[in-house]
């Protein structure tokens, strides 16, 4: 099967008055359709903006890098969303083959504005349906995604309705105009755990429904365990391990993937210690140079993690990692 | 649509309410002030020559009613006010709505002009200002703004009145020319009145639009960066319609709350500007009332006519936030 989404060294900065800021720093990967990708990451690794900028969603003052590309592959044409200039040529891929859920379904929707007067916008800008068809369906969306009562709640406004239904409504809206890529951004982190496994379960549903892809953005290596095929883990804007989710989780190679499992409390040693990654994600004004988690980094070499920028190398047919220290022990033995 | 009349009804009995309660205190404020009309008439009429006994003083006080208990003549006084009756001026002796006349209706269209005014340059300003990243009309803006904030508006119109004397010949003080000023309302004297009631509704709407376009601005960039906004972005909504169905329909809610209060802030500065200008309008009508001759029927009929505009200015923004906000409507009848 082809891809449905490959991005190709996508580099992103912003203008700011304190300078050029790197927000992401030449990331790759793609995506298959009916696949699920999980972008895990700290707060302010990047993820978030890696995501809008499939969408071309980043605010004006962001800059791309010249060799970056991302193409989506539709049934019959493939779109260069780089070079998508205008909102309109844009539409395509905001909210019509590509759709996103963001973290916050209370702040997504406008609070005077009802849940289905938005679903209905929507399907007017990306469909020829009537107002009376976009309602009908709009309302069959709503229920297909479990919420009862459709009809009433689809005249509500979005301070009338629980989170986990707010989120469902989001998600059936996302899902209305068919979309070949959801990508959605923390969409359990604001719910309760047991509305997230809800939600989680919904999500899967629905991509074998749709067979579309997800790209799944979370810090939530458990959340990504139950739900993704491929995972990517990505810091200060770079991705540095790659490959399925068996692989990475069950033996990560790089020493941030490492942390960020032996950060998880486990279910079955209550008395374990956590173990924190030390320190905090570094100032994107303050890129180190090298390896960028190399300021955290227990185990990095001296005079070489701090200097050279590491490249990635497969440690297996599905998955890579970009770390000095993994490469040249495979290289010893 | 029945929610939103119950909506109305409810609100609009709240506005009652608040009329009468606020009624009762500026009759009680008028009862404070020492003395009451009858001492002060016939105090008056002593400064003019004629002596005065007590029996006068009871005599007046009974043709008044004032000798009636104090809840008995606030009915009848709130009674005949909601009637637009408000008896006679204590020491003019003249029908106070006689008085008034059309004094208060000149204040209230200047104020509502300035206000109009004021809003209807600022709501587009704001929301271009807001959303413009050009750094020099952003700064020109902030300067224009402080001017209009940090000039007074007295200084203004004497500096308008100078100018105006000095290259047309005439101060353009008043609201009518002296032919019109007493004849009755007919389009000639329409005519005149708008030929010389724009410039206190310039001046009065300069720093009232100052104050405003900062408002609007702050409020737009509030708006415009929330999520929901990024959301519809997200699902294909641009251009105007991503403006003004989002962030400028949000961001009219305190604007419209502001209203109230900015009416309440011009009608304040207009006696000032009426002074310089030389106007005939019901503040500086209340000032006299309040400071010199100590009138308390005259004060109270323009203060009650005061609140009843700002009670009703604020229905009305409730019923236009109702229809634009569903928390709001729901706020009140759940």
């Amino acid at each position: 099967m082809s891809s449905l989404i490959d991005v190709k060294n996508l580099t992103l900065q912003f203008d700011t008055d304190e300078g050029r800021i790197t927000a992401v720093d030449d990331v790759s990967f793609s995506l298959k359709a009916g696949q699920v990708m999980g972008l895990v990451g700290e707060s302010g690794s990047g993820k978030s903006v890696t995501a809008k900028a499939l969408m071309k969603l980043n605010p004006s003052n962001a800059v791309y890098g010249e060799k970056t590309s991302i193409s989506l592959h539709l049934e019959n044409e493939r779109i260069e969303i780089m070079d998508l200039k205008t909102t309109t040529e844009m539409k395509v891929v905001r909210g019509g083959a590509i759709s996103m859920i963001f973290q916050e379904p209370m702040a997504s929707f406008a609070p005077a504005i009802s849940i289905g007067d938005h679903m209905t916008e929507q399907l007017q800008i990306h469909t020829d349906m009537s107002i009376k068809k976009a309602t009908e369906f709009s309302i069959e969306m709503l229920s297909r995604v479990g919420i009862s009562d459709a009809s009433t709640r689809f005249k509500q406004f979005a301070f009338e309705l629980s989170g986990g239904m707010r989120q469902r409504a989001m998600i059936a809206m996302a899902l209305s105009t068919k979309p070949k890529l959801l990508i959605a951004d923390e969409p359990t982190t604001a719910l309760d755990v047991t509305i997230q496994a809800q939600v989680i379960d919904l999500m899967k549903d629905l991509v074998d429904d749709f067979g579309m892809g997800i790209i799944f953005i979370t810090h939530d290596l458990g959340v990504i365990a139950q739900t993704a095929d491929d995972v990517a883990v990505m810091y200060l804007g770079r991705l540095v391990e790659q490959g399925t989710v068996r692989d990475v989780i069950r033996t990560p190679a790089h020493p941030y993937t490492k942390g960020l499992i032996a950060a998880l409390p486990r279910m079955d040693d209550l008395d374990a210690p956590l173990e924190p990654i030390p320190g905090d994600i570094p100032s994107p004004l303050e890129r180190p140079p090298g390896c960028v988690f190399n300021t955290r980094c227990s185990v990095a070499i001296a005079g070489k993690c701090t200097v050279e920028i590491p490249q990635f190398f497969n440690v297996s047919k599905s998955h890579k990692v970009a770390c000095h220290l993994v490469q040249q022990e495979a290289q010893k033995t | 649509m029945y929610k939103f009349a119950q909506f109305t009804m409810v609100r609009a009995g709240m506005a009652l309410f608040t009329m009468i309660f606020v009624s009762f205190i500026v009759f009680s404020l008028m009862e404070l002030v020492p003395g009451d009309c009858a001492e002060r008439y016939l105090a008056f009429k002593n400064t003019q020559g004629s002596p005065i006994s007590i029996a006068e003083i009871d005599s007046e006080r009974a043709r008044l009613g004032l000798d009636r208990p104090y809840v008995v003549r606030w009915v009848d006084w709130i009674y005949n006010a909601f009637q637009g009756k408000f008896g006679d001026s204590c020491i003019l002796r003249v029908d106070i709505s006689q008085l008034l006349g059309q004094k208060f209706w000149l204040s209230l269209g200047i104020t509502l002009a300035a206000l109009l005014l004021a809003y209807s340059i600022a709501i587009p300003v704001g929301i271009i200002s807001a959303t413009s990243n050009n750094p020099y009309l952003n700064n020109s803006l902030r300067l224009v703004s402080y001017l209009g904030l940090a000039l007074p508006n007295f200084l203004l119109a004497l500096m308008i009145m100078l100018f105006s004397t000095m290259v047309f010949g005439e101060s353009l003080t008043g609201l009518f020319s002296k032919e019109f000023r007493d004849a009755a309302w007919s389009f000639d004297k329409l005519m005149n009145f708008l030929s010389r009631a724009w410039l206190p509704v310039i001046i009065l709407g300069w720093s009232a639009t100052a104050f405003a376009i900062q408002t609007v601005r702050a409020l737009m960039s509030d708006e415009i960066g929330k999520l929901y906004v990024t959301a519809a972005a997200a699902r294909g909504v641009s251009g105007s319609r991503l403006l003004l169905r989002y962030p400028a329909k949000h961001a009219l809610t305190p604007i419209i709350n502001s209203l109230g209060f900015d009416m309440n802030r011009i009608f304040n500065e207009l006696p000032i500007i009426a002074l310089i200008l030389t106007l005939t309008e019901a503040g500086s009508l209340l000032i006299e009332a309040l400071a010199r001759s100590n009138d308390q029927q005259l004060a109270g009929a323009i203060i009650f006519l005061l609140t009843a505009t700002i009670v009703t200015i604020n229905f009305l923004t409730d019923i236009a936030l109702a229809l634009t906000d569903p928390r709001i409507r729901r706020s009140i009848i759940g």
